[in-house]
């Protein structure tokens, strides 16, 4: 017995002491970063999920993009005038070089337009780009694109239209461009191991500000625990989505801190007005009463989120300051029911998803039912979830929590699909504010629609068919020699980033 | 012998299509994935649209005889997704998670059988009952708890093995522990009670009597019998190890099959949830084929129904 357990702790020392090494880590030249999932896929316009965006918009250059500011900026466009209220014509960089060495021209941005609105390609990210009717080469550095009627939130959704090598996808095809992308960004995709990681190497060519790292890692790493083990242990250099917990964990690391960024997304409860007890516009505003929206941030959220008092954060075109939405007043909420007498007694249910986070969704509950509703949490998984949400009035539940991002930065992209009958997310029937988002989404002209915005807020917050709940936060974890700034669109450019040692 | 081979390959093939066919029809039964796969703000039509271009608006009859015949041509579809054939999916992840059983089968027998061997000769000993108690406590700890806690104290605090992904074999130390734990304590247990059971047989005593060395019973007699209900056990395990093998990856960012599979799920990629299960049930008859196999090689006295 001895001797064999002798033995086994000798090979377990001898392994121990021989792996010591694999462990340690240079960070300087090549930056890796955990992401929850590998991207779905390269090929920028054959998908719409996170985990791909932060990897392949360092490889490819759109036709605008935002700063971290969130300001609308040049990328491909120098620069862009309105021809007429449908036409929009834009200049573009002629130095500009993809990275097999062919030269970016207007026939390349033709044809990524046109290839992402053609409805046979069904890109996923087809509603975002199909008021686009027409993209025409006027000259090898300018490109018209057409419109279908005025489109104020063209250049918002813009940012996300990535340009990619016309000859390159031809010759390649779907499927193997998919496997092997070319762009003209910062990055050139180096491999992908399936699983495992994506590997990218910096353009050296690159037109525009080089990156700090001739590497970049991206890799999947599921578990938040995990990713946070990672960074602490000097594997990782960058991590994306910890919790308010796991941020804390960081404070007075000496190795890693957290990053938190106020993002564009907000965080509501909607109700289903089209049904009692909601149909009742008394028994809305119990709710909105009834609900604590800086007590979830402080008690739940670690403080960071920022409470909104209208269906839209500060980072997006359309925000008004000073909207008076009603503040927390359990008393007041109480009252309601009681006037309401049984109506307020039926059973509510609470539809939410195992990705939304749960101790908010259990805070509904219990505020409301605190105040006199009778609520119940009907969990689903997420695709059943957003078919029931986009179902209409008839079929979705009477509450549900959600957290909206458009990706767009403009209140078109929030308020039109989650209050206008034309959408299957709305269960709010209003003339008043259809058209009033009918309105806004039909004139160029920025201060009519921010009046525009004003009024649909005003009524939002009176007629409560949606409690805004708050801003939400994106909290990363970083080396501590990174300098990374989160921006509210939560994009990961490699090249606005800087390393010290 | 080839009687009971075809035999049971044919009822091998009945259950990995009925395995194929339920997996098929419960999942549609849950809904299509064009849901996930748009932004929040796209509009029925552009959903539509999408689910035409991937074929979910089609019956599901059709579907199914679809993929009957793609099967047939050894062709699992492909992602819905990643938009990349399942076979490449399948073929790039199965390399790890084999490597990850493989890791935890050789820490759950080289840990758990020797453990079993001195738990049936030394029973009554302190130090065995000590010993059987931390298998125990091994077996009950959660795996998604001691993987972190792993990589807490070996990545995070003393900085020696890589926390998580792959690389070279220290990556693989973690894991295959992790795993392996689970089904320590199962063979421990299962070699104890087979060698106590072989100790109290007529031919042990006899061979004691005739003055056999304790050593050279164990090797040349008890382990050989007391060896069938471990390979049952392992085959059995093998199977456990996979399906475990889904929190562990999560845990340490392992690219195996598992990992793929929960993704799959969650993003209802029909295709590869199909493809991992196909492949699950068919190593899962394969393996019981093989133990079945086995037991006659190990035991002559086991004879194969029809190989006579």
């Amino acid at each position: 017995m001895s001797r064999l357990s002798k033995a086994a702790a000798a090979i377990l020392v001898t392994a121990a002491l021989g792996l010591t090494h694999g462990a340690a880590q240079a960070a300087k030249d090549r930056l890796v970063v955990d992401l929850v999932n590998e991207p779905s896929s390269l090929d920028p316009q054959v998908q719409w999920n996170p985990d791909s965006y932060y990897v392949y918009r360092n490889i490819f250059d759109n036709l605008v993009t935002r700063d971290d500011k969130g300001a609308i900026i040049p990328q491909v466009a120098t620069a862009w005038k309105q021809l007429s209220d449908t036409e929009i014509e834009f200049d573009l960089r002629g130095d500009i070089t993809f990275h097999d060495g062919s030269k970016l021209t207007a026939d390349d941005v033709v044809f990524s337009v046109k290839r992402i609105t053609d409805p046979k390609f069904a890109s996923p990210q087809l509603g975002q780009f199909d008021k686009i009717t027409d993209a025409v080469a006027v000259s090898p550095t300018r490109v018209k694109l057409v419109t279908a009627g005025p489109y104020p939130a063209l250049l918002a959704q813009l940012v996300k239209l990535s340009i990619v090598p016309k000859a390159v996808v031809e010759a390649a095809g779907k499927d193997a461009f998919n496997l092997k992308p070319v762009g003209s960004g910062p990055y050139k995709f180096e491999s992908w191991q399936r699983g495992v990681n994506v590997q990218l190497t910096r353009n050296d060519a690159y037109w525009g500000t080089k990156a700090p790292f001739p590497a970049v890692t991206f890799r999947a790493v599921p578990d938040a625990a995990t990713r946070l083990a990672n960074l602490q242990a000097g594997s990782s250099d960058l991590v994306v989505t910890l919790d308010a917990d796991q941020a804390g964990q960081l404070k007075g690391s000496p190795k890693a801190q957290a990053l938190i960024g106020l993002t564009e997304r907000v965080a509501y409860v909607r109700l289903n007005t089209t049904k009692p007890p909601f149909d009742n516009p008394k028994l809305r505003l119990a709710a909105a009463y009834a609900l604590d929206k800086q007590a979830m941030i402080d008690g739940l959220l670690g403080g960071y989120d920022k409470p909104v008092p209208e269906l839209l954060t500060p980072a997006s075109f359309g925000w008004v300051d000073g909207i008076k939405a009603p503040e927390h007043d359990l008393a007041k909420a109480k009252a309601l029911i009681a006037e309401a007498g049984a109506a307020a007694k039926a059973e509510i249910d609470l539809a939410t998803a195992p990705v939304f986070d749960q101790r908010i969704v259990q805070a509904i509950q219990q505020m409301l039912t605190e105040a006199g509703f009778n609520v119940k949490i009907a969990m689903s998984d997420m695709a059943t979830y957003l078919k029931r949400a986009q179902a209409g009035p008839e079929a979705t539940s009477l509450l549900s929590f959600g957290r909206w991002s458009c990706a767009c930065q403009d209140a078109d992209g929030v308020l039109f699909p989650l209050l206008h009958k034309s959408s299957g997310w709305s269960a709010y029937r209003n003339p008043k504010i259809d058209s009033l988002l009918e309105e806004a989404r039909a004139t160029l002209d920025t201060s009519k629609r921010l009046a525009t915005y004003k009024q649909v807020h005003e009524i939002v917050a009176t007629d409560v068919p949606v409690v805004p709940l708050y801003q939400a936060v994106v909290i990363y974890g970083a080396a501590k020699n990174l300098t990374f700034q989160p921006t509210p669109n939560e994009s990961m450019f490699i090249n606005r980033m800087s390393w010290k040692d | 012998m080839p009687g009971f081979l075809l035999r049971r390959l044919g009822q091998a093939l009945v259950t990995i299509l009925g395995v194929v066919t339920l997996i098929f029809f419960v999942q549609r039964l849950t809904g299509d994935p064009t849901y996930l796969l748009v932004p929040e703000t796209a509009t029925q039509a552009d959903i539509a649209a999408l689910r035409h271009q991937l074929g979910f608006d089609r019956p599901l009859v059709v579907q199914y005889l679809d993929f009957l015949g793609e099967l047939v041509r050894f062709d699992l579809g492909q992602s819905v997704v990643q938009r990349v054939p399942v076979t490449t999916i399948i073929a790039s992840r199965l390399p790890y998670t084999l490597m990850l059983a493989a890791g935890a089968l050789l820490v759950a027998c080289g840990i758990g059988v020797p453990i079993g061997i001195l738990l049936a000769i030394f029973r009554n000993s302190p130090a065995a009952k000590a010993a059987a108690g931390v298998v125990l406590a091994a077996q009950s700890m959660p795996t998604f708890w001691s993987g972190i806690l792993m990589i807490l104290v070996f990545s995070v605090l003393l900085g020696w093995l890589p926390p998580s992904s792959t690389g070279d074999l220290s990556h693989l130390v973690m894991p295959s522990f992790a795993l392996g734990l689970l089904s320590m304590a199962t063979f421990a247990r299962i070699t104890r009670s087979a060698l106590l059971d072989e100790l109290s047989k007529d031919y042990v005593r006899t061979a004691r009597s005739r003055g056999v060395r304790s050593g050279r019973l164990l090797i040349r007699h008890l382990a050989r019998n007391a060896s069938i209900p471990v390979i049952t056990v392992a085959a059995l395990e093998i199977s456990n190890l996979l399906a475990g093998a889904v929190i562990v990856e999560t845990v340490f960012a392992w690219p195996g099959l598992g990992q793929v599979t929960v993704q799959a799920i969650l993003a209802r990629d029909f295709m590869i949830v199909q493809g991992v299960v196909l492949l699950g049930a068919f190593v899962t008859v394969l393996l019981n084929l093989v133990s079945d196999l086995l037991y006659s090689l190990v035991d002559p006295r086991i004879v194969l129904e029809g190989a006579r």
